[in-house]
């Protein structure tokens, strides 16, 4: 039954993207229709799959007898709580995308394009938690790169998209590098590419083998989860359509980083300086992304920076060995920024700018938006009783118990920040005097159908704790999970002296934005700061440097290109040549 | 499998593939490359199935060898009626006139 589930999981939304595509751009009505069926009926078998989580490979090696299970090993599918959890969590946010794409990408060219990828996307997502082979992993962590690469450049006439695009491609290509590089580096000491026997067998491996294999598996996902110092693809590829920001931008593929490092924790927790490595990440990534989110005026990419700085979070819970809390604040990040996003896509779609000084007094004519967006950005602050308040203290609570106090002192000034910048998108966007001349509408049916459920799961998801906690613990053999009920995790934030000086740097946040006036004599300081914010810390100006010398290099070695057929023979004999003789005096 | 027909063997991929490089240093005539293109892989073919024969595995020679066939027809049509297009294009069969494709 397992098998069958997981096969209907990834192969209904590919089998839906196939469908769209061959419907055809005349009949948008019917692609619409299929793209929701197919999304949604892959979110019932995912959350179906939940009902059969276990531990041991639910399809073992379907390619068993053939040639390509003796070249990549068996090619299995597992069916653990990990896994199906975020399984469930890339079906059931990518259907509500799907179903807010509707009302978004109405009129829209190319549609079939469109939902293809996105389907394409979700399947694609589903098999790379899924799976029990790291060949296989590497596989579809490509073909979701690709996906968010062809999404983020779907305006393809417009320079900015393709650049984020492609530098998306870029970007995250650095860490399937690296996860190739461990994969492999685990066949030629394990003789297998079994994620199981990783975790099993990690002690075989030499140590200075498994710190290679960690650092190159932290690369990996630092690239992908837009971690430092990889985090400025991020705000660039806010060029995509919004449901496909809410989706693979903060729900889902972003995740992917922190799901492999939460996944191989046992095996690499005591490579010397990886835990300690982790943290940095982590405390890094969520600070500076919080500084550029006080100062950036764009709608979109402040929920960007926010995103990198929460995924800096979870980053950092498992540093500091806290494997639940990690996962616990993904899932509510995955459900409040989704949130987010989708209604600041009814914003934007509304009155047409995504910069924050031309919006303003806007709650008026959107009530909806504004109340299910505040929703969100209390989740996102950390105000209590949101599911974002009980993670974020969860992983406060693991930071301060596993991790060094210094990283806790930062990540509790970047909880600050937070709240701050949060505050500060809610009034611009919401408050004060209206600024635009546009008709203003509020949400549309298919909208505030995907916004309400991601509204209401704000509210609840963190009354999951418990389940979610047995759901790991009954089927992740290699982790530690100390966490028992529901109960038991309100006790414990609830009663931490941490909370309650969490919150009061979260107030103290909140209470500087209104007071910012009587702050002004700081801003003046602070003034150098923000400069150096608003240019992104400098990172822009390495990459640039770095296209720039690829692109130098690249044309000086252009001199060598004759074109001339007996040239290019003399080369590849040459190089012949120079093997041979390297076999002979290497076996000599 | 004798001594004497390895050494014949051997002698035979080595005379073709050495001509079929050599053709493919010094020609600048595109039906000639392709010409020195097709005694190359012969010679390679023949490596191919001499392995097989001296390693017990003649099947995976001769599999091997097909694909070879396969592969080794579908390349020489294409670049025939490339040179076709390129006689048409330019006049002549030189593939000095190729190197334009460099900006």
């Amino acid at each position: 039954m397992a098998k069958l589930l997981i096969l209907l999981s990834i192969g209904l939304p590919w089998l839906g993207a196939v469908l769209v595509w061959l419907v055809g751009d005349q009949r948008s009505r019917l692609q619409h229709f299929l793209a929701v069926a197919f999304s949604l009926s892959a979110g019932v078998t995912s959350l179906l799959l939940l009902g059969y989580a276990s531990a041991s490979p639910a399809w073992n090696s379907p390619f068993s007898s053939s040639t390509i299970s003796t070249a990549f090993g068996n090619l299995t599918f597992i069916p653990d709580g990990l896994g199906v959890f975020l399984a469930v969590i890339a079906t059931v946010i990518g259907s509500l995308a799907v179903i807010f794409s509707i009302d978004y990408m109405r009129g829209e060219k190319q549609l079939g394009r469109y939902y293809a990828f996105v389907l394409f996307f979700i399947g694609a997502m589903v098999g790379l938690v899924l799976t029990g082979s790291l060949m296989l992993m590497f596989v579809f962590w490509e073909i979701t790169a690709l996906c968010s690469y062809a999404l983020i450049s779907f305006y393809n006439d417009d320079p900015k998209a393709v650049a984020g695009g492609i530098k998306a491609l870029i970007m995250t290509q650095i860490g399937g590098i690296g996860l190739l590089f461990g994969a492999i580096l685990c066949y030629t000491q394990l003789g297998t590419f079994e994620i199981s026997a990783l975790l099993n067998h990690f002690h075989e491996i030499p140590g200075n083998l498994l710190a290679l294999l960690a650092f190159g598996f932290l690369i990996a996902a630092a690239s992908k989860s837009a971690q430092f110092p990889f985090q400025t693809w991020l705000p660039d590829a806010m060029e995509a359509p919004t449901p496909i920001s809410a989706l693979i931008h903060a729900a889902t593929m972003v995740n992917a980083g922190v799901y492999l490092l939460a996944r191989f924790y046992p095996a690499f927790e005591h490579v010397p300086g990886w835990r300690t490595a982790v943290v940095i990440v982590g405390v890094l990534s969520a600070l500076l992304a919080a500084v550029m989110a006080m100062v950036a005026t764009d709608l979109k990419r402040v929920l960007a920076y926010s995103t990198v700085s929460q995924l800096g979070y979870m980053v950092y819970a498992i540093g500091a060995g806290g494997f639940y809390a990690s996962q616990y604040h993904l899932l509510s990040h995955a459900v409040f920024k989704a949130l987010l996003f989708l209604s600041a896509g009814a914003v934007i779609h509304s009155v047409g700018t995504r910069d924050m000084r031309r919006m303003g007094g806007l709650g008026k004519s959107m009530p909806f938006t504004r109340v299910v967006f505040i929703t969100g950005a209390f989740a996102l602050a950390g105000i209590p009783i949101f599911n974002g308040f009980w993670s974020k203290e969860m992983v406060l609570e693991a930071g301060l118990q596993g991790g060094p106090f210094w990283a806790y002192l930062v990540m509790l000034f970047s909880a600050c920040l937070t709240a701050f910048y949060t505050i500060r998108c809610v009034s611009m966007v919401f408050y004060g005097q209206p600024e635009s001349q546009h008709h203003i509408h509020d949400a549309g049916t298919a909208m505030k159908a995907a916004l309400a459920p991601l509204a209401a799961a704000t509210l609840v998801t963190w009354l999951l704790a418990g389940s979610l906690a047995t759901l790991f613990s009954s089927t992740l053999p290699n982790h530690e999970i100390h966490i028992e009920s529901t109960w038991m995790v309100i006790e414990e934030v609830a009663l931490a002296p941490a909370t309650w000086i969490a919150l009061l740097v979260i107030t103290a946040g909140i209470l500087a934005w209104f007071g910012r006036k009587l702050l002004t004599r700081f801003a003046n300081t602070l003034k150098g700061i923000a400069w150096a914010a608003a240019s992104s810390f400098g990172f822009e100006a390495v990459n640039r440097s770095i296209v720039q010398t690829t692109l130098s290099a690249a044309e000086k070695l252009r001199s060598s290109q004759t074109g001339l057929l007996s040239h290019n023979i003399l080369g590849i004999l040459s190089g012949l040549l120079f093997i041979l003789i390297i076999l002979l005096f290497a076996g000599a | 499998m004798n001594l004497s027909l390895v050494l014949i063997a051997t002698i035979t991929v080595l005379g073709l593939a050495g001509i079929g490089i050599y053709t493919l240093l010094i020609t600048r005539n595109l039906i000639k490359v392709v010409v020195a293109l097709q005694i190359l892989v012969k010679g390679v073919m023949l490596a191919l199935i001499a392995a097989g024969v001296n390693s017990g595995n003649l099947s995976l020679g001769q599999t091997l060898a097909l694909s070879v066939i396969v592969a080794d027809t579908i390349v020489a049509v294409i670049a025939l009626a490339l040179a076709v297009q390129v006689r048409r294009h330019f006049g002549s069969q030189d593939i000095k006139n190729l190197t334009t494709l460099r900006r």
